[in-house]
């Protein structure tokens, strides 16, 4: 057991393009270490093939898939990488699916509840841009596509929203160590 | 996309007056539990027919059904891929889904919604898996609570004889996923009764209505009857408020 040396470190964003490589740039030394994407599990990939006619689902189930995936994730990939001793990258992990959340109305109490098996990385990053989850990518950006058939102009509502959930929270963070 | 807080205060006013309007015949949600084997599905069925020839428009959702989320939730069971957390919240996703795509539409429709299940299955199975009670319960949040839950209660023996004379339970039926017991029919007798445990701690905390499943299929369907009937003059909970606001705000803000 080397776990003195493990670290988890999160990188939470709406730009899933943007994380990644945020996710790649928080290695620092790559042999040492590995990025957890989301929907490892793939109920995602599952949910997107899934008939039309079985309904859309609301943000509350879209939170409940993300945090079954959170846990296969830290099932097979973040507490085993932990355990042997390295720096896992969570990309995205807790914050991006809270923003989502927050931005959808789901109530602060049920999501702080919902993923309270997920233990607190031992570093956060956040990228704020907002770029790519338009057109559906990232976690944000296909849960804005899937929830109760949205439109447009709802959809970027709600992108910006969590964009804006994750900045305050990046400026929490700052303020935090700066004390 | 977000409802904001008027709205989500119109559609409390609104579920509450939908809901308590004495010139409308409003939806009833009525909710079979019990362990496997307890013959609860038979009573369903025998309860649906009753009330289909009195008149009632009745409409059924049974446990891990969704559309939706079913077939993620087998393909994981077929290879054993799924630990406790993850077992739990998928059942809470599906049952979320058929909250909102089925029971509360028909509910607002006036419908009767006979539940063979409801979310004390997810609690009974998930807190004997070893998870702690709060953070499941919290999971299903907003809470619908039923107008009438039956409890089928059954001892694990009768449950086990049951459930085995037929057939073999499977993997997580039995609970082989958290007794390590190889051989099924054992584990399954060590994990039904942790399940009746639970059941009925939740039986005595969420005042259900308790059925001798030991007793005739002819005397119990008649005690269904009339413990129905009494019951369904009961007023609207005022606990449901929030769960149906949310599914209001949320079709409103889809539109």
């Amino acid at each position: 057991m080397k776990a003195s040396k493990a670290k988890l470190v999160s990188v939470d964003g709406v730009d899933a393009s943007a994380v990644i490589a945020a996710a790649r740039r928080a290695i620092v030394r790559p042999g040492r270490g590995g990025v957890s994407h989301w929907d490892a599990s793939g109920i995602f990939q599952d949910l997107c093939v899934a008939d039309a006619e079985a309904g859309a689902p609301s943000a509350r189930t879209l939170l409940l898939l993300y945090a079954a995936d959170l846990a296969f994730r830290l099932r097979w990939e973040i507490r085993p990488a932990l355990a042997a001793g390295r720096t896992v990258v969570a990309a995205p992990y807790v914050d991006t699916a809270v923003a989502f959340g927050r931005a959808a109305g789901v109530p602060a109490g049920w999501l702080t509840n919902l993923f309270r098996f997920a233990p607190p990385p031992a570093e956060r990053r956040f990228v704020t841009t907002t770029r790519g989850a338009e057109s559906g990518d990232g976690f944000v950006g296909l849960a804005c596509q899937q929830v109760h058939g949205l439109g447009r102009r709802a959809r970027r509502r709600l992108i910006g929203g969590a964009a804006a959930h994750l900045r305050a929270e990046a400026r929490r963070q700052a303020r935090r160590s700066k004390r | 996309m977000r409802p904001p807080a008027a709205a989500l205060q119109a559609a409390r006013r609104s579920a509450r007056a939908h809901f308590t309007d004495p010139g409308k015949k409003r939806g009833l949600l009525v909710a079979f539990e019990g362990p496997d084997g307890s013959g609860k599905t038979t009573q369903r069925k025998l309860f649906k027919t009753w009330l289909k020839s009195e008149g009632y428009d009745v409409v059924t959702t049974k446990w891990n059904s969704s559309d939706l989320i079913k077939p993620i939730i087998r393909s994981r069971k077929q290879v054993r891929a799924l630990s406790p957390e993850e077992f739990s919240l998928l059942h809470g996703a599906d049952f979320r889904h058929r909250v909102e795509q089925i029971i509360l539409p028909a509910l607002w429709d006036g419908k009767l919604v006979i539940a063979d299940r409801f979310l004390f299955t997810g609690l009974a199975r998930d807190v004997a898996r070893g998870l702690d009670l709060d953070w499941v319960l919290k999971l299903y949040q907003p809470l619908l609570w039923p107008d009438l839950v039956f409890y089928f209660a059954v001892s694990p023996i009768t449950s086990g004889k049951r459930v085995t004379a037929t057939r073999m339970p499977n993997f997580y039926e039995a609970g082989q996923d958290v007794t390590d017991v190889e051989d099924p029919v054992e584990s399954y007798q060590r994990f039904i009764a942790r399940v009746i445990r639970e059941y009925e701690s939740l039986a005595l905390i969420f005042n259900m209505i308790t059925v001798d499943a030991e007793q005739s299929i002819g005397d119990q369907h008649r005690q269904i009857r009339e413990l129905f009937l009494e019951g369904q003059r009961r007023p609207w909970s005022a606990w449901n408020t929030d769960a149906v606001a949310e599914w209001l705000a949320g079709r409103g803000a889809a539109k």
